[in-house]
């Protein structure tokens, strides 16, 4: 499966060089729901996925040609996401620091979707706080690993990390995640 | 057991949050996006090379400027110390000159004086040639004009003015030869 999709991803990287752009339009097609999905948990339910997920494909549409096949394009893609996702909430941190008022905050934070089913809100809101407060270099691990439910092996590829490093990394997340949650999780 | 706590935890959080609103890509949007980066890189390139050269031609001419201006410094240093070793020669060389002049002048000097007499022997020979002419005279008065008693008065005064000198001596000669004259005058007479 992982050969097939590999050597399919090689033939739409060749189609795409050899000026084919419908190649891209194929890789958006396929992958543009993950991509948003991924964008959506690393932001922090819910973020600018819309633009953050159009900034990945210009991104990958202009990084393609030099897209050498080493890995998947998912796994390009979700490198590229989680890039795009640092300078976004860097640049969100920016703004809200300068220009937003108290609202535009509270705002954010109470958009999320309608159809929850599995928590209350006030439970949710901790959850989110305490994944929000996590430094990226723990919250990309736990999203990738827990929420998109990647392999140790891609995760460390997608983050550019050691396995070890990884481990590492998931260890202390948890363990902050476990002193902010520690109520929520004896339940 | 933690780890499986948090995951489910974060995982219902997930999906109580739910899924992002359905995004659609819009290519044509990033067809443009991508143009547009792709003129600005151009012309970021080309504004990045006009600034580099420009910023090279300013710096080479301010480079050539700063060289020159520093040249023009080391020669008006070397001009100012050459002037001040040419003085300085100048100034030895007056000195030489004007060292040598007085030399030559001292010499010049040296000779005229060693060219002079010694005054005390131009008085000598003055003093034995006005002799001499006194003594002269009065033998031209004693034999030639036979003015006897003149010349025994001239011989005198010699030897009274002269008394040193050899003419005081042919002096007192020619007066002996006159009282030896008039002695064997008178004993010729007598006999």
């Amino acid at each position: 499966m992982v050969m097939a999709g590999t050597i399919d991803d090689e033939l739409l990287v060749k189609q795409f060089n050899q000026g084919n752009e419908s190649a891209f339009d194929r890789i958006v097609e396929e992958h543009s729901a993950d991509i948003a999905v991924l964008a959506n948990r690393l932001l922090g339910w819910p973020g600018d996925v819309e633009d953050t997920v159009q900034d990945v494909f210009l991104a990958a549409f202009l990084g393609l040609k030099k897209f050498r096949c080493e890995c998947s394009i998912k796994t390009w893609l979700f490198t590229i996401t989680i890039n795009k996702c640092r300078s976004h909430r860097y640049k969100r941190m920016l703004y809200l620091r300068f220009f937003s008022q108290p609202a535009d905050k509270a705002s954010a934070v109470g958009a999320h979707a309608k159809g929850k089913t599995q928590m209350d809100d006030e439970t949710f809101h901790r959850v989110r706080r305490a994944v929000a407060a996590l430094p990226p270099k723990y919250r990309e691990p736990v999203v990738l690993r827990y929420l998109q439910e990647l392999g140790t092996d891609e995760t460390a590829r997608i983050l550019d990390i050691s396995k070890n490093a990884l481990q590492v990394r998931l260890s202390r997340a948890r363990e902050r995640l476990r002193q902010d949650l520690a109520e929520l999780i004896a339940q | 057991m933690t780890e499986d706590k948090i995951k489910n935890l974060l995982q219902k959080a997930d999906q109580t949050a739910g899924g992002p609103v359905p995004v659609s890509v819009d290519l044509s949007a990033v067809h443009r996006r991508a143009n547009r980066r792709h003129v600005a890189n151009l012309a970021f390139r080309i504004t990045a090379a006009a600034v580099v050269v420009t910023a090279l031609g300013t710096w080479s001419y301010t480079a050539k400027k700063t060289r020159d201006r520093q040249r023009i410094v080391a020669l008006e240093t070397q001009i100012k110390q050459l002037r001040t070793q040419t003085d300085a020669t100048l100034n030895f060389i007056r000195e030489v000159l004007e060292e040598d002049r007085k030399q030559r002048r001292l010499n010049e000097l040296r000779t005229q004086l060693a060219s002079y007499s010694d005054p005390l022997q131009e008085i000598r020979k003055q003093v034995d040639k006005t002799a001499f002419i006194l003594v002269y005279q009065a033998n031209r008065m004693y034999r030639e004009l036979d003015q006897k008693d003149s010349a025994i008065k001239a011989y005198n005064r010699v030897i009274e003015l002269f008394p040193q000198s050899r003419w005081a001596e042919e002096a007192r000669q020619r007066l002996s030869e006159i009282q030896n004259n008039q002695l064997n005058n008178s004993k010729g007479d007598l006999i």
